[in-house]
This record gives structure tokens, sequence and C-alpha cells, in this order.
């Protein structure tokens, strides 16, 4: 676990929008790694954040201090044009909603080759044709299609030209902003699974944001959980959900709705107060309370959380 | 019992056996359930063709450019500046009523009304077509600059304070007063002024769909902003260019006789649609020589109104809520 | 069995068929539907976008496009024919004061220049004929209701000084305040995060409780439907193609569809595993449907699903499906293995209760 190769390192990242009196930390000293190969999920609700980071790794959103560093060099702030050139090509980034993330007035062949005719990535017309035709096929799109607009499609093929549009650049890491969200319920496990099956054929990184816990829980190997700009507790997936600790990552799990009318009516809803920390006089920080499981706590709630784990594993 | 069992004794007698066979599946046919065949710009046209009298204007607006150009190479066509002398007193043929020999009448200096109207609303048309096609070219490029550079918003912001608050008028008079009166200056003049409201129109247009998804999308593919602009903006932006468009050319004419209507338009030997009127304002008060303003005055009003008709049937049927 | 007999019925729709002139074309929204609901219970519509649950909710209150008609059928209301209702006159009288609505955006219902207050309590007044003191108690009495604190501050605050959850409270606040009889929650938690959609849901059905309120809950998240539904009904491509109650569609569903909704839950899934996961994309209604609108998609479609239209199979007594899978002629069908799992694990449940 120790030895795994770090793709993504972000370190101490505070993002703040507006100046003056309307300012807003969006973003608060987060810092999290991210190893190649795996998926790494950021579970969060509206207003945490967690687009925010995302956005800061595309370089969308300024980052007010710390750092982001790709293959161990930053990508935020001045970067040479070179270096700014790979990442274009190695960072990839999958929209939320379908209906809004492509291009209306172009063809889908413009869409699918628009980050190829950036790169120049390839020598001749014929080169790009077959490139979009590939990318089509690879995410189970007719190759026809190529020639339509995106009006003519239903949200699930529009996600999934969206990923041929990734996907074409020969990315080693994609961004998943809620990638899922906006979809039908029925579409939503062959946009899963071709984000799966492409993972494996074409080596790739995933940083997967998400509010819906059951999907993280499906496709993550780790997981971060992030409340108001911070992270409060990041794990190992399974861990997390068989064991959590920080009261909001409890309710967060105890609020999604389990689709089995016997539990779920069973079940009990904990709700999260802020107000039980301690923080004004016991200030909290970022602790591994065992191997791989960080939780936001100050002393006494670590002493407490460290017991519990020693209780549950013995 | 439910509601539902009476059906059940429906079934019809096609069902055979063999219909109780899994069938074979074919995953080309799934993909393609969802193809609607929904064009915009056919969804567009169709919607225009409905509204009547949008399309019975576009179509007179379409016969008048036709004929103002064709009209002097008709047959038996006479001069818009020759003036016409009486044959029988050798005089200046003045204000004749209309009749056979001068279809719509002459003026108070022998001059043929009827190509003189002709010669004047192509001179109009002209105006107008080169000043909102200027107003467009250079709105849209400043406006897209204004609206999608973060560095530039600021520089132009202060050029558009200074130039809006000066009136279009004054310029106008000062430019008039600069140069010698012709099409040209004309055009010149109202160009300075034009493309300040097409700037800011397409500006605030960008800044709306500046951050929309798409837009990121493509930054994060490494799409440089003038592309941007060109394939991801503008093609939003077409319907609404075209009725901007549509209403700067009435604007334009309309300008051009206010122009020259307060004495500083075009020289006097040029006809125009402004000239004209000018005119025959001077003799709207005798009742036998009205028809020298009611000609130009017919000609220039079914133009403006009916640009501005279609411009409006036109953003009406491009706004993608109207397709039902 | 006898238990269906003596609950009364309080909306019928028959026969329903909805239609919608666009551009030129007659799409066919609701395909022949026929809908009961029962007092004091709560239906789950399920489905996604295009099923046509939305159009079929917004023609019980009155509230189609104005491109969309009935075409056929009948909505039976308190011996009112709802489908023969034309002018808004005759709509006001069931509008909010026989059937209320809460939707998915609670800030498009509200007023952003009114206090909350005032709104509820013209509800009050409209509706429940209070004047003066008591109907500022009642408003009161309401807020308290829908689980808002400090009540008297808050009677004076206007919309956007709430968050998007109380808003939504407001909004439940203001359709209880009509005194319905039948609530229509329009996906009402789509848009709140997930720890507020569990108090708002928990708050739905204590004041369905409470109020004794009929319910038809609009949804396409099964989490939903098995916290808040006595009886589901599920929709595709403008069909409503199995209905029961809510154990029996979820541990015991006869339609393909139902099963691969189920199946292609997360949870039900394998970490590492390929998901199951339906082929294709929901119809066109623009096209005329043949037979079985899911068939194309069905990996247990049969030739009959391409060429007839299933009936309503009774499989109990209050659980009908629309499969042809359910003839006695037609073949047996292996089931997924994870979905098997999710029914035998029900049934255990069901036993233990």
């Amino acid at each position: 676990m120790k030895n795994r190769e770090v793709l993504l390192e972000v370190k101490n990242l505070k993002v703040e929008f507006g100046k003056g009196k309307s300012k807003f930390t969006a973003i608060d000293d987060v810092s999290f790694e991210i190893y190649k190969g795996e998926t790494f999920g950021l579970v969060g609700e509206s207003g945490s954040g967690k687009t925010t980071i995302g956005r800061a790794i595309m370089r969308l959103n300024e980052v007010t201090d710390g750092q982001i560093l790709f293959h161990g060099k930053p990508i935020n702030g001045k970067i040479s044009k070179d270096w700014e050139r790979e990442i274009i090509q190695k960072i990839q980034m999958i929209f939320q909603d379908p209906m809004a993330s492509l291009n209306e007035r172009a063809k889908v062949d413009y869409i699918i080759s628009e980050g190829l005719i950036n790169t120049k990535k390839y020598k001749n017309e014929k080169e790009r044709e077959e490139k979009v035709r590939k990318a089509l096929l690879a995410v189970g799109l007719l190759p026809e299609f190529a020639s339509r607009f995106p009006h003519e499609f239903s949200g699930g093929q529009r996600q999934r030209i969206g990923i041929a549009r990734s996907l074409v650049m020969e990315p080693e890491f994609i961004i998943a902003d809620e990638p899922i969200s906006a979809l039908d319920v029925s579409i939503r496990a062959q946009v899963l699974n071709l984000l799966s099956s492409l993972q494996e054929s074409n080596n790739l990184t995933y940083l997967f944001i998400a509010h819906d816990l059951s999907i993280v829980r499906f496709i993550t190997d780790r997981t971060a959980v992030i409340y108001k700009g911070n992270i409060v507790e990041l794990a190992e997936t399974e861990k997390l959900f068989n064991n959590p600790l920080h009261p909001y990552t409890r309710a967060l799990l105890s609020a999604v709705p389990e689709p089995n009318p016997f539990k779920e009516r069973a079940k009990v809803v904990e709700i999260y107060d802020p107000s039980q920390h301690d923080y004004d006089r016991n200030p909290p920080s970022f602790v591994e309370v065992e191997e791989g499981h960080f939780v936001l706590a100050n002393e006494e709630e670590t002493a407490r959380y460290r017991e519990k784990i020693s209780l549950g594993v013995s | 019992m439910g509601i539902y069992t009476k059906e059940i004794s429906n079934i019809s007698d096609k069902s055979s056996e063999q219909l109780f066979q899994f069938a074979v599946s074919d995953d080309h046919q799934a993909e393609e359930t969802a193809y609607s065949n929904y064009s915009y710009w056919q969804s567009t046209w169709k919607s225009f063709l409905k509204n009547r009298v949008a399309v019975f204007l576009l179509a007179l607006v379409l016969i008048i450019v036709f004929f103002t150009l064709l009209q002097p190479y008709l047959p038996g066509q006479k001069s818009p500046t020759e003036i016409y002398l009486d044959e029988q007193t050798g005089s200046q043929a003045r204000n004749i009523a209309p009749g056979s020999e001068f279809w719509f009448g002459t003026n108070s200096i022998g001059q043929d009304l009827w190509s003189r109207i002709w010669a004047g609303t192509r001179t109009s048309l002209l105006i107008g077509f080169v000043v909102a096609l200027v107003e467009v070219v250079v709105g849209i490029a400043i406006g897209a600059m204004w609206g999608f550079s973060r560095k530039l918003e600021a520089p132009i912001t202060q050029v558009y304070y200074i130039v809006e608050n000066i009136p279009t008028t004054i310029v106008l008079i000062l430019m008039s007063y600069i140069l010698r009166p012709s099409i040209s200056t004309i055009i010149i003049a109202m160009c300075i002024t034009g493309w300040v409201e097409m700037a800011r129109f397409i500006r605030n247009q960008i800044v709306i769909l500046r951050d929309r998804e798409y837009n990121l999308a493509s930054k994060c593919l490494g799409t440089p902003s003038y592309r941007i602009i060109l394939k991801n903006l503008l093609p939003y932006l077409i319907s609404i260019i075209m009725l901007r468009m549509s209403l700067a050319i009435p604007f334009a004419i309309g300008s051009e006789v206010f122009l020259t209507y307060i004495g500083l338009g075009l020289p006097v030997s040029e006809p125009s649609l402004g000239n004209l009127i000018n005119e025959g304002r001077v003799l709207m008060m005798s009742p036998d020589l009205r028809y020298q303003l009611f000609f130009p005055s017919i000609v220039l009003s079914v133009i403006t109104i009916a640009f501005y008709i279609i411009g409006n049937a036109f953003a009406d049927a491009a706004d993608p809520k109207n397709h039902v | 069995m006898g238990e269906l007999q003596t609950k009364e019925r309080v909306l019928s729709i028959q026969n329903l068929i909805i239609k919608f002139k666009l551009r030129g074309q007659v799409l066919t929204a609701i395909r022949d539907i026929s809908l009961d609901l029962y007092k004091g219970e709560c239906l789950a519509i399920v489905g996604e976008s295009g099923s046509g649950k939305s159009v079929l909710v917004k023609s019980i209150m009155g509230l189609l496009d104005k491109n969309g008609y009935i075409d056929q059928g009948q909505i039976l209301y308190q011996n009112m024919d709802l489908a023969q209702f034309t002018t808004e006159k005759d709509w006001l009288k069931i509008r909010g004061k026989e059937i209320a609505m809460v939707t998915q955006d609670p800030m498009t219902s509200l007023n952003p220049l009114k206090t909350i207050g005032k709104q509820i309590e013209e509800c009050v007044v409209l509706h429940q004929g209070l004047k003066g003191k008591s109907a500022y108690e009642e408003t009161l009495k309401l807020l308290r209701d829908v689980g808002i604190h400090d009540v008297e501050k808050r009677y004076k605050q206007y919309p956007h000084e709430f968050s998007g959850g109380m808003r939504q409270r407001i909004v439940i606040a203001i359709a209880i305040a009509c005194n319905p009889k039948i609530l229509i929650c329009d996906e009402p938690t789509t848009a709140l995060d997930v720890t507020i959609q569990a108090q708002i849901l928990q708050l739905l059905t204590n004041l369905q409780k409470k109020y004794g309120l009929t319910t038809i809950f609009i949804t396409h998240d099964l989490g939903v439907v098995a916290k808040v539904a006595d009886c589901i009904a599920v929709m595709y491509a403008g069909d409503i193609i199995e209905v029961g109650k809510t154990e029996e569609v979820f541990f015991d569903g006869k339609h393909p569809y139902t099963w691969a909704l189920i199946s292609s839950l997360p949870q039900l899934g394998t970490k590492g595993d390929q998901l199951y996961s339906i082929k294709g994309t929901p119809p066109n209604l623009f096209k005329e449907v043949k037979g079985d609108a899911f068939a194309p998609r069905n990996q247990f479609a049969l030739e009959i699903d391409f060429v007839e239209r299933p009936p309503f199979f009774k499989v109990s007594e209050t659980h009908y499906a629309r499969t042809w899978l359910l003839d006695p002629r037609a073949p047996k069908v292996e089931l997924p293995k994870a979905l098997q799992a999710f029914f035998e694990e029900g049934r255990r449940l069901a036993n233990e209760k």
C-alpha cells in the first residue's frame, strides 16, 4: 500500500471565491493523494466543495493556496507551455449533465475530435476520422453517429459521447464529476460499467465525484468524505462504509435510502450536529487512526475513535 | 374484482405457439430507438412559414429589392436625375400630377418621381445593408472579445462608456460637417456609433453562455479562445444576430431620412428616400402636390414595417421553445 | 384480499390516453392506462424521464401543457370525470382544495415577495374558512407540523431566507393547509441533499398518517419508493407495466423492466464485476410503439413482444404485470443471480416480520 505510485497529490489546497467582505472559502486546507490505477471517490453534499476540487485540478478554478502535483510536478499556478500541453492531454474531465456539456451546434465528429485538433495528435484527416470511429465504438456507439448532432441522442448516449471525447485524448487521469447522477436509472449501470471497463483496458485513474453513496461504494477503491470544504474522513471504501467514524459520515450513510422496503423502514437516520464538536477549545487535525484511515478529529475524539477500532477488530 | 381482469380474456387469436419464443436481440436497434429527426433550421423555417404576414412581407421586400436593381434596365424608364422639359412651353415640367407620361408625377424642378423613388430606395437600401453589415461584423468582433476575455473586459467597458455617452446625433452632425456629404460619409458616420449597441448586446449574450458546461469542456480540452467563440458561442447566437441585423437595416434607413431631413444627409443631387421625403415635406400643405410626399413615405413605411415584422417573426421562429 | 375490498377508492383512472401535438406530429405520452387509488395509501409511480409519470399527474391536476390533450379515457373522482373538465373554473374546484401538489423545485411554488406565513395563511383562510387570530394560530400549527422551529419569527420571513429543505417544508405546509384529500408529490426530494431528503421523506410519512392523506409519489429512486410507498406502479414509455404492493413489486416482480431496474442497482452489484445493465435507451415516443415498448431492450423478449401489447396478467389480488412471460405458453426464465438473491432476502425478511 505504502509503495504504490502516487499519480496526483493535493497538498493543503485552499480555494477562495470573491474578495473582501464577500470572500468565501470553498476549500480549506485539503490534502489527499490519488494512486495510479485506483478510483478515488470524493463524496459530499451540495456546497461541500467537491466540484471545486475537481475544477481546481482541471485549472478551471484558481487556487488561493497550496499545491496540486501530477506525477510529482506542480500543475497549478504558472507552469511551462509544454507541461500545460501535456496535462491537457493527460487529465480529462467527464461532466455531470450530458444535456449541458455538449456543444449543440457542432457535429459529434467535431465534439469528439476537438481535443485532437488542439493537440494535433494525428497525421491526416483519415487518421483523425479513424480515431473518432474507434472512440465511438469504445463507448458502445455506432460509428455513423459521427455525422449527427447531439440533440438527436438520449442522455445516456450523450454522456457516452462525452466519455469518447475524453478517451480520444488517451488520458491517464479522468475526473468524473457526478457522471451518472443526471442520467435515467435504466442507463446508469451502462455508464458505470463502461467507466470500469475503460479503466481496465486503458489503465486509467479516476477521481469520482458524487453525492450518491451507493454508487461510490460500488465503484471506488478509496473514498474521502467532504463537508463544508474540509475532508472529514478518508479510508478504503469498504472500511469507510463498514466502520464510519466521523459523525458526519455516519449521518450521510444512514440517510441514503436503501432500495429494500424492509430494511429501509427499520433503519434509524442519524442527524449530524456540528456543534457536538468542541473545536473552539480543542481544534481538530487530520489524523490517521488506523492504517490508511484518516479522520478529522481533535485529541479527545481521536482517542475515542481508536478505542472503537480496537474493539471492532478484536 | 379489479379493473384489470377483463383484459386478460382479450388475448387475441393472433398469438400462436411460435410467438412464445425468445426473440433474437439486436444491439444496433436498441441504440437507435432514441433517434429523433429534429433539425434546428428546418423547424425554424417551418415555424416562420406559419406566420403568413411575415412570409408575405418577406416576399414583398424581396420583390422590392429585386425591382430596384432591375428598374433602370426596364424599357421606357426615365432618368432619375434628368430635368424634363415641357414639350410645348420648353420650360421645366414642374409638379405634373401622376399620369401616363410621368407615372408618379414630377417634382418641383421637373424630375420624374417614379424613377427617383426607385433610385432613392436603391440608395437607402444600400446604406441600410452596408451599415447593418458593418455593425454586425464590428459589433460581433468587439462584443465577443468584450464578453469572453477577462483581460479586455475593463478597457472595452471604458471605451463603451465614452462612445455611449456621446449622443449619436452629435457625432453624425460633426461627421457631416467634417466630411463632404456623400453616401460613404453617411455610412461611415452611422457605423462609428452603430456598432456600440450591437457589441454590448453580443457581450451580454456571451457572458450568459460563457460559463456553460460545454464551454468548460472545451477549455479542459485546451481549445483556444477564438475557436470557442467561433464554434461554441456564435452558432448559438445566429438567430438573434439575424434579428438584430434585420432591425438594423430599417434603423439605418430611418437615420438617413432623419439626417437628410435636418439637412445634414446626402446632397440634393443624390436621390434617396430621405431627400425625396424632405422635398415632399415642403409641399405637404398644398393638397394637389401632396403626392410628392405620399409616394416616398409609403415605400419607406413598407420597407421599415416589413423588416421589423420579418425580424420579429424570425426571432420567434428561431427560439427552440416555439418549435411546438 | 378482503382488506382491499373494504378500502375506499378515491381516484380511478380508466383507459386514459394522452397525446401531445409537437412540431406537426402527434406523440402519445400516455398509452391506455388504468389505475386505482385507495384512501389512505401511498402510491408510488416509478419511471424514468419520458415515461409519462409527470404527464399522468399533471392530467389529474389539469396542468397539461397547452399542446397536450386527453384523447380518451376517464379520471373519476367523487362522481366527477376530471377528463371532461375544460375550463379553469372547473379545475379550481379541484386544484389545491381536493388535490394538492408538491413539486421538485420549491422556489417555483413560492412567491418571493410575500412572507411565508402570509402565504400559508392565505390557504388557511381560503380553504379552511378561518379568519384573523384563529387563521394565524392554525398557520403556526402547520409550521410546527412540518418541523419548523421558532415559528413566530419564521412566520415573518421571506422564502429566500430559508434553505432548500426548509422551503420544501413550507411548500408542504401550504399543500396541507388547503386540506386536500390527495397529495401529489412530484419528485419532491430530487433537488435536495441526501441528509435533507431523509428528513423530508420522514416528514411526509408522518404527515400522511397524521392527516390521513392519500398520496401519489412520483420518483425514479427505488430507495425513496422503499421508504414511502404502500403500492407501486412501474411506468415505461407511457404505460403502466407492473402494479402491486411494495413488497410484491420489489421481491416478486414479474416484468423484465422491473427486474432490470432492481438488478442494475449498485447495491446488488459485486465490486469489481460488471453491474447488470439495460442496453439501449428509452424509446422515442414519436414512433408508434408496437407490442411491448421495452422489448427491444429486453434480454428476455419473446417474439410476441414485438407483435402484440401484453395484457395485464394477474399475479395476486393486488399484483398485476403486463408481460407475456406470465402467459402459460411462455418459456421459463432464469433470473440473474443477484436478483434471485435479492428476492430470496426479501422473502426471508418478510417471514421474520
